[in-house]
């Protein structure tokens, strides 16, 4: 029965967002309809991931030739790498249509359409069509941001624009070398991602290659220093925008990674994982600095993402399998606390009419229930025990400290640098006295209280009870990196390159 | 013998190049083009003879067509542009200048 | 031999019930009408005596097994398992833990039942309840954590709860900055706590990372990297029990509700620190080096805030320091390898300590929230009770015999002295002159003299007994739990080390009689010195003095706390500052910046050619067809 559930969690979205475009549907109609959508995709996705067997290899695989005289497939799956990833595009969407006045219905169209791009890209498993997905993806952002954004989008909506479209052509040249190199070898055209994995590549080209694969996920992750269009879009774009972007859009950077560049070109990684590495502990570190500096609410915490990003990138670079399932557990933690909090905050500038972190005061007196729930996901985000945060964060640090005694270090300070900024918003917002604004905030509503519930639960679980979760990603992690360990060595064996991939016998 | 047809071709054409880029009236460069064209037609039609086939003819005909619908565009746009600024003259249509 | 009971996890879950109920039942009525304050207390003091209970009967099923097999465990489920790493959501008890576990819940049931009446008529009465409970939860799971990452739930927990409780009368910002720097100061240790952790992992944690398997495996360990792992965790002890330098944030805890600083000070929280070094007792004995460490920065924690001590005027601050000086002593006592007789400190503390602050809660409830001491005076004619049970706890504290705290510092001191380390003895017995000095000026400008505030003096008047019934259990507590570890000198044969034996690694040195005569004739000479002293000084009523000099400067704690504002805290800001208004806009971007000036150079560039007439456009059209055609016609050839 669910032979096509991915398909459709593709489809569905996408089609439903150009339906909406071309009909003359009201404003509320869109946002009713636009709800009934995601929620189908809501339950898709449950069920998706309890029918999950967590074997490591690819299920719910679908396969379908489609530009046959260059060995392109319309083919998907899902493994432990993008079930998470996947789960938080799929879970966490409705949200959006639930809370906050009602937007024109344009923007519920290019919602769903950013969705449907969104699940494509994680699903995919040709290289292709990833590319396809990934490149759909940006333009509803483009139109949600420069359309519905804050007073100063133009500029943002052109800077992430032209960043990430600069870093997907480089990508795209990528990705026709490393078509053509394949051809070579094999005689034949495949872009299928499993295939691609036993290309041998070596010299210049490949590493040239590797670089234009890696910007172009290090500016969607962002990962230092390509996150300068982060704050300004962040800031900029609607608060469901910047919950997708920060949530879901971001992880799919470092999914890419994962997917793409740690099979293909495990060489190239292992050399230059410690530069990697290190940028985004310095990532995690300048971004979080910068955090404590912000006066503006939201731009504050589209720093604390982007530091957060840091250190979930940095689980990649770690290549060990700790380090690697805590990456992969923290994109969906990521995605319900920090992602949640931007929610959070567009909802108070919804009823205060600004972000500015001076204009708040006493909110935990006025609104109990709300203080409470953002006083959860915040804690989710500074990673303390019991939340979701907590155990992405160790296992990295673990991961980390057995990489590099130094980088394990740098990557420990987040847990101080995280909770300085965090604790001076929280005090300024909810505690000291209240203000004239803050005297009549009103707590959460019945329908907004019953949206975040289940994120809130699901933080609480996922601190508890991690296990079922990470019982479906780790044997697909165990397996990425023993195959990258054994392509490393095999190609060093085979090249004789005298690289040091010091990374695997220093235990 | 069937090279001189060709010579014209060229000759035609090498004056409507020279009319496209010389004269500033717009008419005028409207007429080099259709030599232009013309000479294309020609040259289509020289080598339908030479290779003993129908298909510059079938070409040659598209041109004529299109060259026809084409003056009928260019006529339109010849005619705002005169009313924009009352003027034909080329050079003072250069808003593309960098 | 079955180990497993399955009643074990029940220890920490009941409070934590406890504080999820309450704290939503305060979350959903608190705006409309509040419940009454008897429900939530009664709610609230449910969890903690039902866990002391259990507590018992962990201890007498240990009591029934033979020494070397007391151990009980319980592994509720697997938390999280990746690779080698394998952690189970278990709970281990074992002698030293149901120790810890008896006068946890016990003092920590005796303050929720204190708080009822202290916080009684406070708006958040339902709140600072779920706190509370949610506290002695987390110290719970810290106590009876089968392996450190557990135990680091619990040590996270109690510093989060830290910072909700100190900063619980949070419209006051200098509450919640307290509070702020609590947390923060916290996170520094847990960094080197998580560090510690972690390399102790790959050292020796693949097959099993918690403290049973760990202790068998403990002969793996690189000594480099067990030493690293010892430090690395002192770090993590030194945030969380208040060592030197990280001992800023336990003074400013008093912003809390004196109940809270009870449960901080005695219970709960600070003793962390010492209970994870003995718990680790098995890596910590095979690297004196890192002991050593230990037992030094104790030292001199203890001496310098006995210094500070020695010199404040707020009540609570006195008592703060107190702690901090104690808490030195006991890492003293783990440092030279004497973890039972620095956990036996832990215990008695624990007592006379809980008994000081709630009798200091008693102070300031009678006296509507007064807390200097030069505001006081007198008040043994008002409050006799709690001058009564106030003055148990400063004998104990100060270490007159027979008092707990006697027989637990004096085998602090004498278990340094026998180890060798003669310069820690010296000091700590100096610190004990101090400590009997503080204690009893603190005592003396108090309760006895006249009344320095008539006004409020007049006000006064012993509070309730759900207030003073706690006190006197206290004392009762803080008068003969010394007894438990009475040694052999006066006929007693070491309870308690016993019973911690099985948990420890330690060796009781062997040393002479008039050795331990010794180091017992020095430390009471210490008290009656400094006793003497402030009888002297404070005694017959005396008045707030000018501080000069060097008194100044302890006043002042040295300043320490304006050193690190200007050491970490404000560079770390302006460095945040630098980032935001000029790294960020200027520096960072400039690639970005780089390549939008290039694009636009190469656009000026190119405009040359841009002349706008169509004709010359033509032109560059026949020049490139005419390219290409020779190019073409001369490849074709």
């Amino acid at each position: 029965m669910f032979e096509y559930a991915l398909s459709v969690m593709i489809f569905l979205p996408i089609l439903a967002g150009l339906t909406l475009f071309l009909f003359p549907f009201s404003d509320s109609a869109s946002r009713i309809s636009g709800f009934i959508v995601s929620i189908v995709v809501l339950f898709l996705g449950i069920e998706l991931f309890l029918g999950f067997s967590g074997s490591g290899a690819m299920e719910y695989a679908e396969s379908k030739a489609w530009i046959e005289s260059l060995g392109i497939r319309y083919s998907l799956g899902v493994d432990g790498i993008s079930l998470l990833v996947l789960m938080a595009g799929a879970i966490l969407f409705p949200m959006v249509f639930t809370i906050f006045s009602t937007r024109s219905k344009g923007f519920y169209a290019n919602l769903l359409i950013t969705q449907g791009a969104m699940i494509g890209a994680i699903c995919a498993t040709d290289m292709v069509l990833f590319y396809i997905f990934w490149e759909i993806m940006l333009l509803p952002i483009f139109f949600m941001i420069g359309i519905y954004g804050g007073p100063n989008r133009l500029p943002a909506t052109v800077k992430i624009t032209l960043y990430t479209i600069s870093g997907s052509l480089l990508m795209l040249a990528g990705l026709v070398y490393i078509g053509v190199s394949y051809h070579e070898q094999f005689g034949r055209w495949t872009f299928d991602i499993v295939e691609l994995s036993n290309l041998k590549l070596s010299g210049g080209f490949a590493v040239l290659a590797f670089f234009m694969f890696m910007i172009a996920f290090a500016i969607k992750i962002p990962l230092f220093p390509f996150h300068t269009w982060l704050p300004d879009a962040y800031t900029e774009a609607p608060s469901s925008t910047t919950f997708v972007l920060s949530a879901i859009m971001a992880k799919i950077g470092v999914y890419g990674v994962i997917r793409f560049i740690v099979p293909i070109f495990a060489i190239e990684l292992a050399r230059f994982a410690i530069l990697l590495a290190f940028a985004g502990v310095i990532g995690m570190m300048y971004c979080g600095l910068a955090a404590i500096a912000q006066k503006d609410m939201k731009r504050m915490l589209a720093f604390s993402s982007a530091s957060h990003m840091g250190i979930i990138a940095l689980g990649v670079f770690c290549m060990n399998v700790q380090a690697l399932t805590g990456c992969l557990f923290q994109i969906a933690a990521h995605a319900t606390s920090t992602g949640v909090l931007f929610l959070f905050i567009g909802l108070m500038e919804e009823r205060m009419q600004t972000r500015n972190i001076a204009d708040f005061g006493g909110i935990a007196y006025r609104a109990p229930i709300f203080a409470t729930f953002f006083a959860i996901a915040m804690l989710a985000s500074v990673g303390l025990p019991g939340t979701s945060g907590f155990i992405g964060e160790f296992l990295i640090i673990l991961g980390a400290i057995k990489f590099s005694g130094f980088i394990g270090f740098l990557a420990g300070t987040s847990l101080i640098i995280g909770v300085c900024y965090m604790l001076w918003m929280f005090q300024r917002v909810f505690f000291e006295k209240s203000g004239e604004g803050t005297e009549k905030f009103q707590d959460l509503s019945l329908s907004e209280a019953l949206t975040f519930l289940p994120v809130i639960l699901l933080i609480l679980a996922m601190g508890i009870f991690p296990q079922p979760f990470i019982k479906k990603i780790e044997p697909t992690a165990q397996l990425h990196i023993a195959e990258m360990t054994m392509m490393a060595q095999k190609q060093l064996a085979d090249t004789r390159l005298p690289i040091v991939v010091d990374t695997h016998q220093k235990n | 013998m069937i090279q001189d047809y060709l010579i014209l071709s060229v000759i035609l054409f090498c004056l409507g190049i020279l009319g496209v880029v010389t004269r500033r009236n717009v008419f005028t460069v409207f007429m080099s083009i259709e030599l232009m064209l013309n000479a294309a037609n020609l040259a289509f039609i020289t080598f339908s003879r030479l290779h003993e086939s129908m298909n510059g003819h079938v070409l040659a005909m598209m041109v004529m067509a299109v060259a026809a619908a084409e003056a009928a565009l260019a006529l339109a746009v010849v005619i705002l542009l005169h009313k924009h600024k009352s003027k034909l003259d080329t050079n003072v249509f250069s808003l593309l200048k960098g | 031999m079955e180990h497993t009971v399955t009643y074990l996890g029940f220890i920490p879950l009941l409070p934590l019930l406890g504080a999820v109920v309450i704290g939503l039942l305060h979350m959903f009525t608190c705006k409309k009408t509040p419940l009454p304050e008897l429900f939530y207390g009664a709610l609230a003091c449910i969890g903690p005596v039902l866990s002391f209970f259990l507590a018992l009967v962990v201890f007498f099923q240990l009591k029934g097994l033979p020494a070397e097999d007391r151990f009980l465990t319980h592994n509720v489920f697997t938390w999280f398992a990746v690779g080698d790493l394998h952690v189970d959501m278990g709970f281990l008890a074992d002698p030293l833990s149901s120790l810890m576990l008896l006068f946890v819940t016990f003092i920590g049931s005796l303050i929720h039942i204190y708080s009822v009446g202290y916080m009684a008529g406070d708006e958040n009465f339902g709140k600072f309840f779920s706190y509370l409970n949610l506290f002695l939860g987390s110290m719970l799971i810290l106590v009876l954590g089968s392996g450190p990452v557990v135990m680091f739930v619990g040590w996270e927990g109690v510093g989060l709860c830290s910072y909700l409780l100190i900063s619980f009368y949070s419209k006051d910002t200098d509450n919640v900055l307290a509070g702020n720097k609590a947390f923060i100061v916290n996170r520094i240790g847990d960094l080197g706590f998580v560090l510690g952790m972690s390399v102790l992992f790959w050292a020796i944690g693949a097959s099993g990372f918690d403290y049973l398997s760990l202790k068998a495996n403990v002969a793996g360990i690189p000594p480099g990297v067990g030493v690293a792992v010892c430090l690395l965790l002192f770090v993590g002890a030194c945030g969380k029990s208040a060592q030197i330098p990280l001992y800023v944030w336990l003074p400013d805890a008093m912003a809390g509700p004196t109940p809270v600083s009870a449960l901080i000070h005695a219970a709960t929280m600070v003793t962390a620190g010492v209970y994870m070094v003995a718990r680790f007792s098995f890596l910590y004995a095979h690297y004196p080096v890192a002991g050593s460490v230990v037992a030094w920065v104790g030292i001199l924690t203890a001496l310098l805030a006995a210094i500070f001590g020695m010199f404040q005027k707020d009540i609570k601050k006195i008592l703060a320091y107190s702690t901090v000086s104690q808490l030195g002593y006991m890492f003293a006592g783990v440092g030279v390898a004497a973890y039972s007789a620095g956990i036996f400190h832990v215990f008695t503390h624990a007592f006379f300590k809980a008994l000081l602050f709630l009798g200091a809660g008693s102070v300031i409830y009678a006296l509507h929230h007064e807390q200097d001491i030069w505001k006081m005076g007198g008040l043994k004619e008002k409050l006799p009770k709690t001058y009564m049970t106030m003055l148990v706890g400063a004998f104990a504290l100060a270490g007159c015999p027979p008092f707990a705290g006697f027989f637990s510092k004096d085998e602090i001191l004498f278990s340094a002295l026998a180890t060798g380390h003669t310069g820690i003895w010296l000091i700590g017995v100096l610190v004990a002159g101090m400590t009997a000095y503080y204690t009893f000026r603190m005592i003396f400008l108090v309760f006895h003299g006249t009344p320095r505030v008539q006004e409020s003096f007049d006000h006064a008047h012993e509070p309730p007994a759900v207030m003073t019934v706690p006190l006197i259990i206290l004392a009762v507590g803080a008068l003969f739990a010394g007894f438990l570890n009475l040694p052999g000198i006066f006929g007693g044969n070491l309870n308690v080390s016993h019973w911690l034996a099985p948990s420890l690694l330690e060796h009781h040195p062997h040393v002479s009689v008039w050795f331990e005569l010794l180091a017992i004739a020095t430390s009471v000479a210490a008290f009656a010195i400094g006793i003497t002293l402030a009888y002297k000084k404070f005694g017959q009523g005396a008045t707030e003095p000018e501080f000069t000099g060097f008194a100044k400067f302890g006043y002042h704690k040295f300043y320490v706390d304006e050193i690190y504002n200007a050491v970490f805290v404000q560079p770390y800001k302006a460095f945040g500052s630098v980032i935001s208004r000029f790294l960020e806009p200027n520096v960072t971007d400039l690639h970005i910046k780089l390549s939008t000036w290039l694009y636009q150079k190469a656009g000026t560039a190119f405009k040359v050619f841009q002349v706008g007439y169509v004709r010359i456009y033509a032109i560059y059209m026949v020049i490139g067809l005419s390219l290409m055609s020779l190019f073409l016609s001369q490849t074709i050839k």
